[in-house]
């Protein structure tokens, strides 16, 4: 029996419309032999558009459908449930891509509207082969590992252990807070850092929920969504339970690995390291947690000077900007003025960031108290040089100042590098370890950077914090939080949806000649050593074709990408 | 009255004479095959004219074994005539199968190729410099000689086949048991590959198998071998993952790598492209230029991929032709 199937050819208001003539691709389509109906509409995937698929599905008996509209990323979910809500499998549907690949792209109306053509009818043929899919579901495990007790690992922790659900949070030191603890009063509000954590760990500590997992690493990470298995060892250099194995299950995982700080000895020009008053914003931060501002001869400075952008916003180091350097160093000038109010305070920048909230009331309230703000160009630095005998400073700092237009020097006693932010040492690994990507400067990589922020690629990975991009505390917060959420939400459904595409493996014509194993992004594919066979774990694959393509014996196959589907798709497109 | 013996023929196309050789290569068993069977046409080792073949009634022989590619009018005109004169043909050894060495002049062109041979062959005398013509006359008289094609074809491409008999040449073993099927009364279904088996040749290799990371191809001569382990895991090429079995191992168990000769494994499509897509998910390395090294390595890569099938590929032949 010919197959069924409806075709619909969506105008998308004028987006499509203005450049391709639906009525002519929908006449085209209409000749093809197993084309039982097409039909134009204004918006495809308007409440009135998808129920034209529902009725015709219900009285026309279509078996197959296929919509040319925009990209199936943007619609197929949607025509997808309408074809489900009609009674039909959701895989028996294929769209045409005519307007990213057709009006946006081309002003010829004739070939564009050729080309629509051709994209519809490779649709049609390969709609032809689809087969009825069906979703499996696994269940969840209601456990998460968090890894990381910094500010974002902390609020993740609270968040979960709080709604009820057990925690394992791991933590490679042997005290909690992360780089937070290093930290003496935050910007803008001159709020304590040690407040802020002490009774978030205080929480953490009395929660029956959550097991504490002090000088512990992540050895390995088994198994997939809802299902990892995740195996733990003790790494304190002394003490009991050294070098111990520990597995625990887990559904989920959120990764809060923080960063670290840019090593200031890596720029030379400052002299940090040989000028003993040249000191870093961590080392400075130290001397406030003492409560005492000093050079290193112990007398008090007459003058500081903050300098920006070390490490950050460079063309040989990192070409990002940090985001909390100059909110930071602002919060230093309050904080000297405060136990210092003689000190004379210069401020040396590229350009004030005070994107956030309060930030800029923040930089205002700073030039009040009379900061010697002085702009250097990107690419350029100021020269910092011992002073004379005669100089009632340590230190003269020469600088090109950028509204001026003129070298200004300036005297110094204490000089305050504002060290970046950078992706910890061991990133690599963790990104290993638990199968997500990084990106060129180390940071972890989102599903999405604005649609999915806190997920991966690898289902049931979450990442928050520091270590997927330099971010100030309440957007760690926040990405903390809503990786939890995300977690709670799924523990809630009880059981977790893994899509019907996949790569599967015929043991018949596997030959277990093993040239898929390496493979897989998602470490999806095992090899069974007794039956000489490789096979997929379905829930782990992301049905990427990776081992599709690479197979030689054609063994392993895409579900919903045969080699069937995808040559008539292309035949289709030649006609 | 005696029982009728089964009417056979078998034929060359463009072939090197070697599928000829297998048959004789199932040595006494030859014999069998006599007692069993008329044979009515063998070119390399039984008298008989192609004007017996043309005489015969349509559907006379009961089985023809052709091996050969069709390369010219005359081996298409036989293909055509041992078609309609035969109950079984049987597309005999990778040339009938699939195209098998001589479908690798569809990479040049039919002038290239006659230029090549006739007008700039070193062996030549000056002079002598003729490409052959289908006619010349001589002295009056008329001398034909077969068409020469523009490409190479494998016999599905002239005329339905009914059994495909893979190798290069067909193992004899193979040989001896598909004329006993055939003979016989449980024939495989038409469109079968005969002779072979369902599965790919690592599936009989004996050798061990582990993940495999390639970062330099060698000949089998510039290395010791490990005689256990996986040829592509030591760098060897060998069609082995892409290939059909049924030859008994015989190349890699001496330590070269499968050549392909059994054509595309059961579930493969293109035994070319299909082997140059796991090639590439192997080789060890990142960097574009160490990538272009390590193909570098291999010489004739389009030739090795499509030694024995490049006519039954995607490809099928170049443009230029």
């Amino acid at each position: 029996m010919k197959a069924k199937i409806g075709v619909y050819i969506c105008h998308c208001g004028s987006n499509i419309a203005k450049i391709v003539d639906c009525e002519a691709v929908r006449e085209y389509i209409s000749t093809l032999p197993e084309v039982a109906i097409a039909r134009t509409y204004k918006y495809m995937c308007s409440n009135p558009g998808q129920d034209l698929i529902v009725q015709d599905i219900k009285e026309h008996g279509l078996q197959r459908v296929v919509v040319a509209a925009c990209s199936p990323r943007m619609h197929e979910r949607t025509f997808r449930a309408a074809l489900q809500a009609a009674g039909l499998n959701p895989y028996m549907f294929e769209m045409a891509n005519i307007r990213e690949q057709c009006s946006w792209v081309h002003d010829d109306p004739q070939a564009a509207t050729e080309k629509a053509k051709a994209l519809a009818q490779a649709a049609v043929r390969r709609v032809v082969h689809h087969e009825a899919l069906e979703q499996m579901t696994v269940d969840m495990c209601p456990n998460t590992l968090v890894i990381g007790a910094g500010i974002a690992g902390l609020t993740a922790t609270l968040e979960l252990a709080e709604a009820g659900q057990k925690v394992f949070l791991l933590e490679k030191q042997d005290h909690l807070g992360g780089n937070l603890a290093r930290v003496d009063l935050t910007a803008p509000y001159l709020d304590s850092a040690r407040d802020l954590l002490i009774e978030r760990i205080t929480r953490v500590r009395s929660s029956g929920n959550i097991e504490l997992l002090l000088n512990s690493r992540l050895q390995q990470l088994q198994g997939y969504v809802g299902n990892f298995t995740a195996t733990l060892s003790r790494t304190g250099h002394d003490g009991p339970g050294t070098g111990k194995i520990r597995e625990i299950q887990v559904g989920n995982v959120i990764v809060c690995t923080g960063y670290r700080e840019f090593a200031a000895e890596r720029v030379t020009h400052f002299g940090y390291g040989k000028l003993p008053d040249v000191i870093t914003s961590f080392d400075f931060e130290k001397m406030l947690q003492a409560g005492r501002i000093e050079c290193c001869d112990g007398t008090i400075p007459k003058y500081a000077a903050i300098i920006h952008c070390v490490g950050s916003r460079s063309a040989e180091f990192h070409g990002y900007c940090s985001r909390v350097c100059c909110m930071t160093a602002l919060k230093y000038v309050h904080e000297i003025k405060s136990a210092v109010p003689s000190c004379y305070v210069s401020d040396l920048y590229i350009d004030m960031h005070a994107f956030g909230k309060g930030h800029e009331d923040f930089y205002r309230r700073t030039s009040e108290v009379k900061t010697m703000f002085l702009m250097f160009g990107k690419g350029d630095h100021p020269i910092i040089r011992s002073a004379g005998p005669k100089d009632d400073c340590k230190m003269l700092i020469e600088v090109n100042e950028q509204l001026s237009g003129e070298l200004i020097e300036i005297p110094a006693d204490l000089v305050i590098l504002m060290v970046g932010m950078e992706a910890q040492e061991d990133a690599m690994e963790t990104a290993r370890l638990v199968n997500i990507s990084q990106d060129k400067e180390g940071w972890f990589i989102e599903s999405h950077p604005k649609l999915d922020p806190v997920a991966t690629t690898t289902d049931g990975i979450f990442i928050a914090g520091t270590c997927v991009a330099p971010k100030d505390i309440p957007d760690t917060v926040a990405q903390a939080r809503a990786a939890a959420a995300r977690i709670l939400a799924r523990i809630a459904k009880g059981k977790i949806a893994v899509d019907a595409v996949y790569a599967e493996i015929s043991d018949d014509a596997c030959s277990g000649c093993r040239i898929c194993n390496e493979l897989c992004p998602y470490s999806a594919i095992e090899y069974d050593d007794k039956k000489k066979r490789s096979h997929v774990i379905s829930a782990m694959c992301k049905a990427c074709g990776a081992c599709v393509a690479a197979c030689p014996s054609g063994a392993i196959k895409g579900r919903h990408f045969t080699d069937q589907q995808i040559l008539a798709q292309i035949e289709g497109v030649l006609r | 009255m005696a029982v009728k013996k089964l009417q056979i023929a078998l034929y060359w196309g463009a072939a090197c004479g070697g599928c000829d050789v297998a048959v004789l290569d199932t040595n006494e068993f030859i014999l069998d095959v006599a007692a069993l069977a008329d044979i009515r046409l063998w070119p390399i080792a039984v008298d008989g004219k192609y004007a017996d073949v043309e005489a015969l009634a349509d559907n006379e022989l009961d089985l023809t074994f052709f091996n050969g590619a069709v390369r010219n009018s005359e081996n298409e005109h036989l293909a055509k005539l041992l078609r309609r004169k035969s109950k079984m043909l049987v597309a005999f050894g990778s040339c009938a199968h699939l195209g098998g060495i001589p479908g690798l002049a569809n990479l040049t062109g039919r002038e290239e190729i006659l230029t090549k041979n006739y007008l700039h062959n070193p062996s030549i005398e000056p002079g002598n410099k003729k490409i052959p013509l289908p006619e010349t006359d001589l002295n009056g008289q008329l001398l034909q000689l077969p068409y020469f094609f523009k490409r190479v074809y494998r016999l599905a491409d002239i005329v339905p086949v009914d059994y495909c008999l893979p190798g290069c040449p067909p193992a004899p073993e193979q040989v001896k048991l598909s004329i006993l099927a055939l003979a016989g009364g449980k024939r495989p279904p038409p469109g079968s590959t005969i002779g072979a088996a369902e599965r790919n040749l690592c599936d009989d290799c004996q050798r061990s198998k582990s993940e495999k990371k390639i970062k330099h191809f060698y000949r089998p001569h510039e290395i010791l071998q490990d005689p256990d382990k996986c040829l592509l895991e030591q760098g060897i090429l060998c069609m082995g993952p892409v290939t059909r079995s049924g030859c008994g191992v015989r190349c890699p168990d001496t330590g070269l790598g499968c050549r392909g000769c059994y054509g595309p494994a059961p579930d493969v499509m293109d035994q070319g492209s299909k082997f140059i897509s796991a090639l590439g998910s192997i080789i060890d390395s990142k960097d574009p230029h160490e990538i272009e090294t390590i193909i570098a390595g291999i010489p004739d890569l389009t030739a090795i991929l499509y030694r024995f099938g490049l006519p039954a590929s995607f490809l099928q032949r170049s443009l230029k032709l």
